[in-house]
């Protein structure tokens, strides 16, 4: 479901015969973190010494930094109760189908999922037979001389370009979990688009198939060269099982002058994970950066993609939507740093919250002294369906300018009684019903998905809404 | 980091001013009480997310308590003293209404981001207002309460009381002036109670002179069926940092919360509000305007709390701010924390920007010079907030302060 329409017209007959076993070494450390595990990791990976040093660096400021106390609860988390690093099946993932808890099985057969990539996104698959999808694109990007592969292994193959790059949008000592991320990254995306080449497809994570990118730290770097772009889609809208409690990545993208960079999430780990994620974006002259966030899954999410808008021009745009079941916690948003006159952003966030769930959008708009003529909106609407249910904004503004435009608006309803005696007058069900109203309250977001992203998106609200995820 | 204890005060000097006053012995017990809440309520630390934006390190912790204070200057109107309506200074009013003030004075905590100075004024209070309406009394006509400072480089903690019984209706009207150049504590603390079906029209403006830091809080309950307004119209202070709190406790009770700012040079201004709907069919609707000239700035950070298991409440909070120089700056913070979904409405809305340049080149095509212009354009940003102003003596008054920034306009009636 997660692969676009084309491709999955590729796949041959023999496609769930295409799964292997990958009956690889597996290299498991004990729980908990120290200064020997973070350079054990990076001894078994063979990496220069300078990320080994970094790696320790940035240790150190996970260790010397507090939690955060604002936001959601992390009080659950143990950083001692964790595994670091798992080699030979992808980290945090099911031993073998029999784990999968059936829940999760479930919604794989409601939303119709084949097989082979049930399996895959369970984490059970190990590696399957790609080549037919992937080879064409790849021959096609090969030529175009833009890189994508696995970060650890770009660190490998191009190393002055990661170095160059790595660590400058989101420093070592940025924040606690970042750090941490730092510390122990493992798999992600690397992807470097030459000047002026347009990547049509959009690239996703689940093209390049390997047992980490789904990693619990992972760790993705994305530049676009001047007058570039490239539409980069991480994660399904399948719910993606995992039995580790903490996922906790770090995305870094750098959009040069008069490139475009598009980076969707469709981030639905299982109820039990806390999804603490740190993503940022600079864009230069008359860049162009977009996130599209969604954030269905998990127990915790604490997410803001941010853009710091540098070169004059620049634009961006955060999209934001937040489903929160019973017993989760979507705290999640987006942050735009104006630091260069005429520059643009705007911000849309559409949060539902279901059962005893809580959505909270917390954002950020600051405009620098001397950005003059900086525009930004901001448009937060919240929906709350049930009696238990939670809604919180957080609109943060800094402006330090005055010739700027800066708006902020927003709206929280519940679904009307009267909207829902209507449709079910129409033969609905109560839950077709809300489904339908959810589904228009955000369209807006949901079109700006690719196809296939969008029909399964829809499709999972209404399996959410009928109470038959989770 | 943290601060020290917020003022030179101790156990003893709470223990003099009911010497000096000649205090009974209720008053006595409660001022200590009051104190060893204040002592044991640590000051904010700046961590605290109210506290970000205003630092206190420069809070002048120092400056001795203001004990000569001149007599609060008030008027009632006509026919109400004969109906029970009390308004006087808090001291005469322990002395005068004993048991009243006893059965109020100092009963309640205020809003919890400023609980040391609100228990601070509670026990080191040197003048403050009473006034009291009783139950079904109507009052015709604004009752006005004006406090003259003498001096600038002293402390004051005055405590104002506000109770309107059930039924009644008054309008109220209380300012406080100081003089500009020497550093102050203005730490004027406001306990607000409107009771069923009261209503209530309660506006402060506060004119302190430039070297004031206006540490301030205001408690304001709207029981059920009430419906309050209150005003906050800032224009004097160097430092302005003020709790609100507006505490929808009774079904079906409506509040209006205003708020005018007009502040320039380095004056800062720090507003954080509550709006909690906490009762059924509840209605609290926020709106404040900053005008921000020079260098001042201004934080406003807002919550609107909706309770679990409420029904039908409705609820806005807006602030607007006008950046009128390019070094001025605004924080508008609204935050909705909503636990209910039964809601009628729910929403807010921020904005800073400067004046549209279209806008300001339209008034010019129209005769006005750029000055005059800019002063037009401000008056009819603060329209939005003026046009609710229904007391003519209130409005008239406000303008009159706002003219001292934003300069007076030759139509203006109340320049004069």
């Amino acid at each position: 479901m997660a692969l676009p329409n084309p491709a999955l017209s590729q796949i041959p007959d023999s496609y769930k015969f295409g799964w292997h076993d990958a009956e690889q070494p597996r290299t498991t450390f004990e729980k908990g973190i120290s200064s020997e595990v973070v350079a054990e990791i990076s001894r078994i990976k063979d990496e220069p010494k300078w990320m080994t040093d970094l790696r320790l660096k940035a240790y150190r400021h996970f260790e010397a930094r507090p939690m955060p106390k604002w936001g959601a609860d992390l009080t659950g988390i143990d950083f001692q109760d964790i595994y670091y690093y798992v080699t030979g099946n992808s980290n945090g993932a099911a031993q073998s189908w029999d784990d999968v808890p059936d829940y999760i099985r479930r919604t794989y057969d409601k939303l119709g999922i084949p097989e082979a990539e049930k399996k895959y996104l369970a984490g059970v698959g190990g590696q399957y037979d790609s080549e037919v999808i992937y080879h064409n694109i790849r021959e096609d990007l090969e030529k175009q001389g833009v890189i994508f592969m696995g970060t650890d292994q770009a660190l490998k193959e191009h190393p002055d370009l990661f170095r160059e790059y790595f660590g400058t949008v989101i420093p070592a000592n940025d924040n606690k979990l970042a750090a941490l991320n730092t510390a122990v990254w493992s798999g992600g995306s690397f992807i470097y688009v030459p000047k002026d080449v347009h990547v049509e497809l959009p690239l996703q994570a689940y093209f390049r198939i390997n047992t980490e990118n789904m990693g619990q730290f992972e760790r993705t770097l994305i530049i676009a060269d001047e007058g570039s772009s490239v539409h980069y889609v991480e994660g399904c809208t399948a719910p993606t099982y995992s039995t580790a409690s903490l996922h906790s990545a770090v995305v870094e993208i750098i959009v040069k002058k008069g490139a475009r960079v598009r980076y969707t999430t469709i981030q639905n780990w299982s109820s039990n994970v806390y999804n603490l994620v740190t993503k940022r974006a600079v864009a230069h002259e008359d860049a162009v950066m977009e996130w599209v966030d969604g954030n269905l899954g998990s127990k915790v999410t604490m997410k803001y993609p941010s853009i710091y808008l540098l070169g004059e021009r620049a634009h961006g745009e955060v999209l934001s939507i937040a489903f929160a079941g019973d017993g989760q916690h979507q705290d999640a948003g987006g942050k735009i740093i104006h630091a260069a006159p005429n520059t643009t952003s705007l911000i849309t966030s559409k949060s539902i919250s279901k059962g005893t769930g809580r959505t909270s959008y917390r954002g950020l708009i600051k405009v620098y002294p001397g950005c003059e003529r900086s525009k930004s909106t901001v448009r937060c609407d919240a929906l709350i369906l049930d009696d238990d249910a939670r809604s919180d904004t957080y609109p943060y503004m800094e402006i330090d300018e005055e010739n700027v435009t800066i708006g902020h608006e927003a709206t929280v309803s519940k679904v009307g009684s009267e909207q829902l005696f209507y449709l079910m007058s129409r033969g609905l069900s109560e839950a077709e019903a809300s489904a339908m109203i959810v589904n228009g309250f955000i369209e807006p977001i949901v079109k700006e998905l690719p196809m296939e992203y969008a029909v399964e998106m829809n499709r999972l609200i209404q399996l959410q809404m009928e109470g038959a995820v989770g | 980091m943290t601060v020290q204890a917020a003022s030179i005060l101790d156990a003893d000097a709470i223990g003099r001013i009911s010497d000096r006053f000649d205090e009974p012995d209720w008053l006595r017990a409660l001022r200590a009480a009051w104190w060893k809440r204040a002592d044991s309520t640590p000051p904010p630390t700046g961590q605290e997310e109210e506290w970000r934006r205003t630092s206190l390190a420069d809070l002048p912790r120092g400056a001795v308590l203001l004990m000569d204070v001149p007599e609060l200057e008030t008027h009632l109107p006509s026919g109400a003293a004969e109906d029970g309506v009390i308004l006087t200074d808090l001291r005469t009013a322990v002395r005068d209404h004993p048991e009243l003030v006893e059965r109020y004075l100092g009963q309640v905590d205020g809003p919890a981001s400023h609980a040391h100075f609100w228990a601070l004024a509670q026990a080191a209070w040197t003048g403050g207002l009473f006034c009291y309406v009783p139950r079904g009394v109507s009052v015709d006509g604004t009752l006005v309460a004006r406090q003259l400072l003498p001096r600038a480089d002293v402390a004051f903690h005055p405590v104002s009381l506000v109770v309107a019984e059930e039924d009644s209706s008054v309008t109220l009207l209380t300012e406080v002036v100081s003089p500009d150049g020497a550093t102050g504590w203005y730490g004027g603390m406001a306990d607000v109670r409107a009771g069923p079906s009261a209503r209530v029209r309660y506006a402060d403006l506060q004119q302190l002179g430039d070297g004031a830091w206006r540490i301030g809080a205001e408690r304001v309950v709207v029981g059920q069926d009430a419906v309050v307004t209150t005003l906050n119209a800032e224009v004097g202070s160097r430092i302005t940092k003020l709790g609100l709190d507006v505490l929808m406790t009774g079904k079906g009770g409506t509040s209006k919360v205003l708020g005018i700012l007009a502040a320039g040079d380095d004056q800062k201004i720090d507003i954080n509000t509550v709006q909690d709907l906490a009762a059924d069919h509840t209605t609290s609707d926020l709106l404040y305007l900053s005008a921000l000239y020079d260098r001042a700035h201004a934080s406003f950070y807002g919550i609107t709390n909706v309770r679990h298991g409420t029904k039908q409440t409705s609820s806005y909070q807006e602030c607007r701010n006008l950046l009128l120089s390019p070094q001025a700056g605004a924080e508008p913070i609204p935050v909705l924390e909503i636990a209910a979904n039964d809601i009628l409405r729910c929403g807010h809305g921020a904005t800073a920007g400067a004046i549209d340049p279209t806008t300001l080149f339209y008034a010019q095509t129209r005769g006005l010079d750029a000055d005059a212009a800019e002063r037009m354009i401000v008056r009819g940003f603060f329209e939005q907030v003026v046009s609710q102003i229904v007391d003519e003596t209130i409005r008239q008054r406000v303008l009159a302060a706002l003219a001292r920034r934003i300069g007076a306009d030759s139509s203006d009636e109340v320049a004069a």
